[in-house]
């Protein structure tokens, strides 16, 4: 536990560093230098630089930023679906318990990355989200993977619910009159934070993992914003001529998708 | 068993339709049809032109039209032309999946075979048990595409011992793509197969083989492996679409011929027809594999059903 | 010891005395169809180019030169004539004499016929071909003998003796499929139903194994006339994504990489730095024209000066000796200078940000507290900035155009848009707000009519085609547009290409960049291949390929 919140403790601080990093070495990350470009590590570029002559470091940082809002927005979706509808099929049980369910079961059981390439292609004008801007596409990447993380969310909180709502005390609640909702907030909720920790935990990892995927075909976050996907999609067509552009932003996301884990592993044990 | 094999069949059907009907009505959102595109491309192409060429194609019937039509022939088994290969969908789809299918079939035998080997491992080792599952935890954090592409440096570029992609070269070409795609896959069964088998070295019947002199060995072989099959088949079954999800990425690093990639050349190429096809044919075909399992899970262990 | 030598030997002779026979490419797009009159690509030219050959190419010097015929026509060698249409017009009426002993692969001679069911097809609007503009204009088609045929045409052009995709189809096998159901006929035809029937090829080599999205495997035909190619077999294979082609070429999977699709220039000259001697690379300057659109329709655009502005405020030739390095043709109009209409004297706009600043302040644009010019009125000079998505150079140039404009106080904004969605939407119906960065390909001494005619700014009643995004007009332009191609002397079109290129230099409609070259990959035993820069590939040429 305390290894996985570290990690990710560390890439918060990263991105949350970013402007300070920047006035600190003293460049923008956005301002192409020709004179510069695939610079090895140095002083003022602890890194090294870019096709473009950016600095590799700042552009990491920026790019922990739009990832792990990606992860987190998709994740915090995720969750706020998953949650309602886990609640709501066992609270009400019957068929629309069976619909909900059914609907998970079907959503589960598809391969989501090919859904998500015809997803991602499509025109974000024709639901209503602008095209092409950094901020509408961390929103558009974020729906579309909540679109499928909701559903492991669900299936634990509802299976939870459902053990939680045959306890005694919930039906003793019951019984001394107190509101179906209140029932829910106060009794029920607060016994499945632990399942709803663990798939959030998962499900920001997921998300980083499944926007690093989008970009490499690119479907993800467009430049000239950097994301750690993106950066490594394009390192990946540089390989041969930088091999070094591709380390970096694939150990970011290995680490956040490992402190992920982590944490998710700790809390299910209990620790 | 009759029952429920006819609910989930349905249950089946029906996602596919629903998914049939969203996915061709999104994709007919889209701006740029196939004509615009062409034009974009040939300078020759005249306003005449433009419009015989969309009539040709059906493009300006309305868009539920173009459902219904395109609907029924695939009910009746015509799947149609793609405009990207110029060939019957029908005879891309057959290689493809059959190109797919080997490379799951092979990446889970291998992702199967050492988690399992590694869960046993933890299981037997108590003392090995973190290092497993922190092994666990990281493959499942590596990025599929980078691991891809370290492994064609490594291997095919500077070793020169494998060929880098395409599918030529029979199983030489199979085993990077391969390796990439059951190193994301392993971390599950490594860790489901070290619970279950030490949940099942537990069980009293095992104690009692071991008590009866069984050697270590036989008792994880003969005893306790079956007792674990069921959770593992439980993973395999909730694993089907993430794995199928590898392959695309498999696919496209290694240009291997297959369903995922048929899928993304097929988008990209704005080929729709190709692209909602192949889709369902991959949807129900991982439906279909995650009924199996489920199924498979039932006959061993009575008491889920 | 006899027997080890022996051994030795065995293992050592095939290395030694057998000389190569195989070659396999490396290209980036696997062709949609095979079909020679059925969508146009490049990958499909290119694969095309082994096995079917045209009447008429232009050759590796961008001259017009006969494939399939004896000679071209001309004015002066009578094969060409000028003449009345019967409804009065000024036409044309060209002959040509097919080459003897042509076959198709499985032995049937090569006859007009072949062409008549081109013409045929091409006539009739339900085949599906492209662009019908030459069959319009064809209006009749006479055959006289197996050999000889001429084609009637209702307007004069200079390009009279090219026959561009106008390519024989083997009519014993194709005829009855088209006129069957020339509706079905797209889906029916046996280049694409059975692309290994050896009949369908005309070239050195024919078809003979197809794996949809993956290879196509050529071998040698029998029934070829010409010199015989030295290869036995030809495998293209695909691979869209270049490092994965990068590495398949230095794995040994792959012995070249064709330059029509291929690496990206810096791509493939970083490659020959760090390999040495173990392959060649020749980089070949084309006719893709890099450039950037802008919408005249914005008030900003409109004033000329902003547009000279922008242009001397980006330092082009660093960019390409930089990103590039210096594998582009710095562009001063769209024509080419390896072109012959080429005016070497054309206005140029060398990199000068104190005279772009002049200019824009001359204008009205005067630098705002943030750093951006604004004019009187307070507006701020703020335009969009587009190419395609996913082209990992263009986003890269792009980037550097932005830095380099917003040094003389212009703002571009970054909004990059799928190819499907830029070319199939935003720039066909002219809503882009702002500069687009993408390429022409043309012809030698093509015309940049449909570009630069004002009667071809896209428009709703000319369901969306032209190709003049910025929304040009210049009656001047218009003038020379139309007297260009009615033209047939060279001199005088010599004058008429000269003014073209000084209205582009003076006017900008479209911001020149540069000329893409194409870097052709060998291996060092390839010889014969002759990189041509322009819609016909070099594959036309490969009978003459030798390995060393």
């Amino acid at each position: 536990m305390r290894a996985g919140l570290g990690l990710l403790g560390l890439l918060a601080a990263f991105a949350a560093a970013a402007p300070w990093l920047a006035a600190l070495l003293g460049h923008d990350p956005f301002a192409p230098d020709l004179f510069n470009r695939f610079a090895p590590p140095s002083a003022a570029h602890p890194l090294g630089t870019d096709e473009l002559g950016r600095d590799l470091l700042l552009r990491l940082a920026h790019g922990a930023r739009v990832s792990l809002a990606v992860g987190l927005a998709a994740a915090l979706a995720a969750t706020l679906i998953g949650t309602l509808v886990g609640l709501l099929a066992a609270w009400r049980g019957g068929w629309l318990d069976a619909v909900l369910m059914r609907l998970a079961d079907g959503l589960l059981a598809l391969p989501a990355l090919p859904l998500l390439v015809i997803l991602a292609a499509l025109d974000p004008a024709a639901v209503g989200l602008p095209r092409g801007e950094a901020l509408a596409d961390v929103l558009r990447l974020s729906l579309l993977l909540a679109a499928f993380g909701w559903v492991g969310v669900a299936r634990l909180v509802r299976a939870g619910a459902l053990s939680l709502l045959a306890r005694d005390y919930v039906r003793a609640a019951r019984a001394l009159g107190v509101s179906e909702a209140r029932l829910l907030w106060r009794h029920v909720l607060p016994g499945l934070a632990a399942p709803i920790a663990i798939a959030t935990a998962l499900a920001v990892g997921g998300a980083i993992l499944a926007e690093s995927a989008l970009s490499f075909l690119g479907l993800g976050i467009a430049p000239p914003a950097p994301s750690w996907g993106n950066m490594l999609a394009n390192a990946q067509e540089l390989v041969f001529q930088a091999p070094l552009a591709a380390l970096w932003p694939g150990l970011a996301i290995l680490l956040a998708v490992l402190g992920c884990n982590l944490v998710a592993d700790a809390i299910s044990r209990g620790r | 068993m009759i029952r429920l094999l006819a609910a989930r069949l349905g249950q089946i059907a029906l996602v596919t339709a629903l998914l049939s009907f969203a996915a061709f009505l999104l994709i007919g959102l889209m701006p740029g049809d196939p004509i615009e595109i062409a034009i974009a491309g040939d300078p020759r192409l005249s306003s005449e032109d433009a419009a015989r060429l969309r009539a040709l194609h059906g493009l300006d019937q309305p868009l539920w039209a173009r459902y219904l039509a395109w609907a029924g022939g695939v009910l009746e088994g015509r799947f149609g032309h793609s405009r990207l290969f110029a060939l019957p969908v029908a005879a891309l789809l057959w290689p493809a999946l059959i190109g797919t299918l080997e490379l799951l079939g092979l990446a889970l035998l291998v992702a199967g075979v050492c988690g399992v080997a590694l869960g046993a491992l933890a299981a037997l080792r108590p003392r090995l048990g973190p290092l497993v599952q922190g092994f666990a935890l990281f493959a499942q954090a590596v990025p599929a595409f980078w691991l891809g592409m370290l492994l064609i440096i490594l291997f095919a570029v500077h070793l020169g011992w494998l060929p880098a992609g395409g599918s030529e070269g029979g199983w030489r070409a199979l085993v990077l793509p391969v390796a990439t795609l059951a190193f994301a896959n392993l971390a599950a069964y490594a860790r489901h197969g070290a619970a279950a088998l030490s949940a099942a070295l537990e069980e009293p019947h095992i104690r009692t083989a071991r008590a009866k002199g069984a050697g270590e060995r036989r008792v994880l072989l003969r005893h306790a492996l079956p007792n674990a099959a069921v959770p593992l088949l439980t993973v395999a079954a909730l694993d089907a679409g993430a794995l199928v999800s590898g392959a695309l990425i498999a696919e496209t690093v290694f240009a291997r011929p297959g369903m995922g990639k048929l899928i993304y050349d097929a988008v990209m190429g704005s080929d729709f027809n190709l692209a909602l096809i192949a889709l369902l044919v991959v949807a129900v075909v991982t439906m279909l594999a995650t009924l199996a399992a489920d199924l498979a899970q039932r006959w061993l262990d009575p008491r889920i059903a | 010891m006899g027997r080890l030598l022996l051994a030795l030997l065995l293992l050592a002779a095939p290395a030694l005395a057998q000389p190569r026979e195989t070659l396999t490419i490396g290209i980036t797009q696997y062709p949609s169809t095979l079909h020679p009159n059925i969508e146009n690509m490049v990958a499909k030219s290119y694969v095309l180019g082994f096995a079917r050959r045209p009447v008429t190419a232009h050759d590796a010097d961008w001259r017009l030169v006969c494939l399939l015929c004896e000679e071209l026509p001309s004015l002066e060698n009578g094969l060409a004539q000028r003449e009345t249409t019967p409804d009065g017009r000024p036409g044309l009426r060209v002959t040509w004499v097919l080459r003897e002993g042509l076959r198709w692969g499985d032995g049937t001679p090569v006859t007009t016929e072949d062409l008549r069911l081109t013409w045929e097809a091409g006539r009739e609007a339900a085949t599906g071909m492209g662009p019908a503009e030459f069959y319009r204009s064809a209006y009749e088609f006479i055959a006289e003998g197996p050999r000889r045929f001429t084609l009637r045409f209702d307007r004069v052009t200079f390009e009279f003796a090219s026959l561009g995709d106008f390519a024989p189809l083997p009519a014993h096998l194709e005829r009855a499929r088209w006129q069957a159901d020339p509706r079905g006929y797209r889906s029916r035809t046996l280049y694409d139903t059975e692309p290994t029937h050896p009949g369908l090829w005309n070239g050195p080599y024919r078809v003979a194994q197809v794996q949809p999205g993956a290879a196509i495997t050529l071998e040698r035909n029998p029934h070829w006339s010409g010199p015989a190619p030295q290869f036995r077999r030809i495998t293209v294979r695909t691979v869209e994504n270049t490092p994965t082609l990068e590495a398949q070429l230095l794995a040994g999977q792959i012995d070249m990489i064709a330059g029509e699709l291929g690496l990206p220039v810096e791509q493939a000259a970083a490659l020959i730095r760090r390999t040495g001697a173990r392959f060649r690379a020749e980089f070949r300057p084309g006719l893709i024209y890099e450039h950037l659109d802008l919408n005249l329709d914005l008030p900003a655009l409109r004033d000329r000066r902003v547009r000279q502005a922008l242009l001397l405020g980006l330092d082009r030739a660093q960019i390409v000796a930089r990103l590039f390095e210096g594998r582009q043709t710095v562009a001063h109009s769209s024509v080419n200078p390896l072109d012959w209409p080429h005016d070497p004297e054309v206005r140029q706009y060398p990199f000068d940000p104190a005279r772009a600043a002049a200019l824009l302040a001359e204008a009205g644009w005067t630098p705002g507290p943030d750093g951006i010019r604004r004019n009187a009125a307070g507006e701020r000079l703020s335009f969009e900035l587009m190419t395609t998505a996913g082209n990992r150079s263009r986003e890269a140039v792009q980037q550097v155009i932005q830095a380099q404009w917003r040094a003389i106080g212009v703002e571009a904004r970054i909004r990059n848009e799928p190819p499907r969605v830029l070319f199939g939407e935003t720039l066909s119906r002219r809503r882009f707000q702002g500069a687009v960065l993408f390429a022409w390909v043309s012809a030698p001494e093509g015309v940049p009519r449909s570009a630069l005619h004002s009667s071809e700014i896209p428009s709703a009643e000319r369901n969306w085609s032209g190709q003049n995004y910025t929304g040009f007009r210049h009656a001047e332009m218009d003038a020379i547009l139309e007297a260009l191609p009615v033209e047939l002397d060279r001199e005088a079109r010599r004058a008429l290409w000269r003014r073209l290129q000084a209205i582009y230099a003076e006017e900008l409609p479209a911001l020149p960049l540069w000329f893409r070259q194409d870097a052709h990959i060998w291996p060092p035993w390839l010889e014969g291949v002759r990189p041509t820069g322009h819609l016909n590939p070099s594959s036309l040429w490969a009978e003459h390929w030798r390995a060393r």
